[in-house]
């Protein structure tokens, strides 16, 4: 679709993100609307049938469990919707949280091992950024190999093991509360308006989607490609960052293997939420509705006594369903059979 | 000169009394173990190390990064063979997977040293393990024991984390484990959980398994990972007082988690001890040294009480591990 489109006339496409904008919120709607309905039907069924998830400590647990997910895929939904993708999301989380516990460790204040840590995320995001737009290698391609790196960096710094000894203050972070609600979730919750301002608010949200939308259209529109690209590579290293560290601070230990495959849940968790792969389309709320189904239904599972490997299963035909059915419809909205 | 107590330290001094030390310096016996990343094999990789200064050869340290990881460590295998070292050290992550490599291996004529789990082989030259399955009983009987201590009497529900189903010592430990639960008739084992030997998962999957079963008495985390996670989710939960938890092995995590009282009791193997002798009877089989088929080196329970006695000291710590002066003779001092 995107090539007779490239086709016109240089003067013609400056409207052109402006038409997708449109066409971007008449699509957003289904497919979150009916992940939605899902996980409401799915806490509906197990508030009746069982009597230990609808309870508070139940519920508690399920926004922990979400929060660290929710923060990566909500980072990674930024490539994304440049048409780009970050699979070393989960090698950074490991890498950030192992990086972080060592300069604890040494003795560093938290502030400072922290601020250090995201500094490396930002770094990552840049070079991811930088291999895309001015070496041009492909995005799979480059973050496939810092997928290997980073999580061979976390190895390397960690010397194999897990490094042990945190500040306790930095061991009580996850495990506070607020109001009732994990810090945890908080932190989550606050990352997602941030991002979700930028994303529905700001000049760069909307170029973001232009350019996801129709490349060629928004360069010639002079929007400044470079910016966008840095941008949102770095957004998603940083999220990871940040997951890492707070993963760390949840496990009290800075573990080389933690956050494996995790890059694979967050995009799962962005594409369930409408997200699409070839750019353009997505938004931070619907993410976090496929983080909070994917959590439901591993939650559900443990409290039904489920077998793990089914839970798989579920997940991925959940996966294939959900975009099927986002595509008919989409389909049938565009006119295409 | 004293007596070593240790059998084992006998068997392989006595072996390598047999070649004093003549051994061509560049030796390089390669240890395969089963994930780089839990600390229990750093213990392995230690008392590899030592045994080799000892013997004046030297080891090389492999392994996939993830107990779950068999394919890559088949590819070690296969990598090594064609290398021809003159034994292998090997810690197999599947019984079955790994059989094959094993006999090619032996066919090629590189003795091959099992340690820490068996092989669906007989084409080996000796194996160096935990009897997994006693072991798992010892943590069988440790949570009803601590069930007893703290409920008065050893009735209700346990669970279990499984790191990997795949694995012949991990699934041994589990059937120890439900054997000797059912000695126990009031406690019912209601469910178990495969975390994938993901910390952050066994932690999620033992919050899930607190609030599914309110009455649930004690868990049991089959290794360092599961522990650690286990341990982890309690201590958010504060669920340390009611619930008794055993796990396995001794990551300092899981120690500080044991003096606390969070964990309750830790079955710990002597990796230090099966990566020491692995190597030793590597170089022994290398010079054909005929030697024992198998190997227990033991167990021990750790509980908040002892965790400070001496005689744990070198288990939780292989840094402080002391090996018998016996053993300790370096090469230079045998001429």
């Amino acid at each position: 679709m995107a090539t007779h489109e490239a086709n016109l006339p240089a003067g013609r496409t400056v409207k052109k993100p402006t038409s997708h904008r449109v066409a971007v919120k008449r699509w957003r709607l289904p497919v979150e609307t009916l992940v939605l309905g899902l996980t409401l039907l799915l806490w509906g069924v197990m508030s009746l049938s069982t009597s230990t998830f609808f309870t508070t400590n139940n519920l508690i647990n399920i926004l922990r469990q979400v929060s660290v997910d929710s923060i990566i895929a909500f980072g990674v939904l930024f490539p994304i919707l440049i048409r780009g993708i970050d699979l070393s999301v989960g090698s950074v989380a490991a890498l950030s949280g192992v990086v972080c516990a060592t300069l604890l460790t040494m003795g560093l204040p938290i502030p400072v091992a922290i601020g250090l840590t995201l500094l490396l995320g930002v770094a990552i995001g840049s070079l991811n950024a930088f291999s895309v737009y001015r070496l041009g290698i492909p995005a799979f391609i480059i973050t496939l190999a810092g997928l290997q790196a980073y999580r061979g960096g976390a190895f390397l710094v960690s010397d194999g093991t897990s490094v042990f000894g945190l500040p306790k203050e930095m061991a009580s972070f996850a495990r506070a509360e607020w109001l009732g609600i994990p810090s945890l979730f908080w932190t989550m919750l606050v990352i997602g308006l941030i991002l979700h301002f930028i994303l529905s608010q700001t000049r760069t949200g909307r170029y973001m989607v232009a350019m996801g939308s129709n490349y060629e259209s928004a360069r010639r529109a002079g929007i400044n490609i470079k910016r966008i690209v840095f941008f949102a590579y770095i957004v998603s290293s940083l999220a990871a960052c940040i997951a890492g560290i707070l993963l760390m601070s949840r496990m009290s230990i800075g573990s080389p293997t933690a956050a494996v495959a995790y890059e694979l849940n967050a995009i799962a968790a962005a594409v369930v939420g409408g997200a699409s792969l070839f750019g353009g389309r997505g938004s931070v709320l619907g993410t976090f509705i496929g983080a909070l189904l994917f959590a439901t239904i591993a939650n559900s599972a443990n409290l039904l006594g489920i077998d793990s490997f089914w839970q798989m299963v579920a997940t991925g035909v959940l996966i294939a369903v959900v975009v099927y059915v986002d595509n008919l419809h989409k389909r049938r909205q565009s006119g295409l059979k | 000169m004293r007596f070593a107590k240790h059998t084992l330290a006998i068997t392989a001094a006595a072996a390598s009394c047999l070649s004093p030390a003549m051994a061509q310096d560049t030796m390089t016996i390669p240890v395969v173990i089963k994930a780089t990343t839990a600390s229990y094999w750093q213990a392995v990789f230690d008392g590899a190390q030592q045994a080799a200064e000892k013997l004046g050869i030297q080891i090389e340290e492999l392994g996939p990064a993830n107990e779950t990881q068999v394919a890559e460590q088949i590819s070690i295998m296969e990598n090594l063979i064609s290398r021809r070292p003159p034994a292998i050290v090997l810690a197999p992550v599947s019984t079955d997977a790994l059989a094959g490599p094993v006999e090619a291996a032996t066919e090629a004529k590189i003795p091959m040293i099992i340690i820490d789990s068996g092989v669906d082989t007989d084409k080996y030259a000796a194996l160096i393990a935990t009897d997994n399955f006693a072991a798992g009983q010892r943590a069988g009987h440790a949570l009803a024991g601590c069930i007893e201590k703290t409920q008065g009497e050893a009735a209700g529900q346990v669970a279990y984390l499984r790191a990997n189903p795949n694995g012949e010592s991990l699934v041994s430990r589990d059937e120890g484990f439900l054997e000797a639960i059912s000695n126990y008739p009031d406690i019912e084992v209601v469910d178990n959980r495969v975390a994938n030997n993901d910390t952050a998962k066994a932690m999620n999957d033992t919050l899930d398994l607190l609030n599914r079963y309110p009455d649930l008495r004690g868990i049991f985390a089959d290794n360092q990972l599961m522990g650690d996670g286990a341990g982890t989710a309690f201590a958010e939960q504060g669920a340390g007082e009611s619930v008794c938890l055993v796990a396995f092995d001794s990551s300092e995590l899981e120690v500080d988690f044991l003096r606390q009282g969070i964990i309750d009791s830790l079955i710990v193997q002597d990796p230090y001890m099966m990566g020491y002798a692995g190597v030793w009877y590597a170089h022994a089989a290398q010079q054909g040294v005929a030697l024992p088929r198998s190997v227990d080196t033991g167990v021990h329970v750790a509980d908040t009480e002892s965790v400070d006695l001496t005689e744990f000291s070198g288990l939780l710590d292989p840094s402080q591990r002391e090996m018998s002066p016996y053993l300790g003779m370096s090469p230079d001092s045998q001429q």
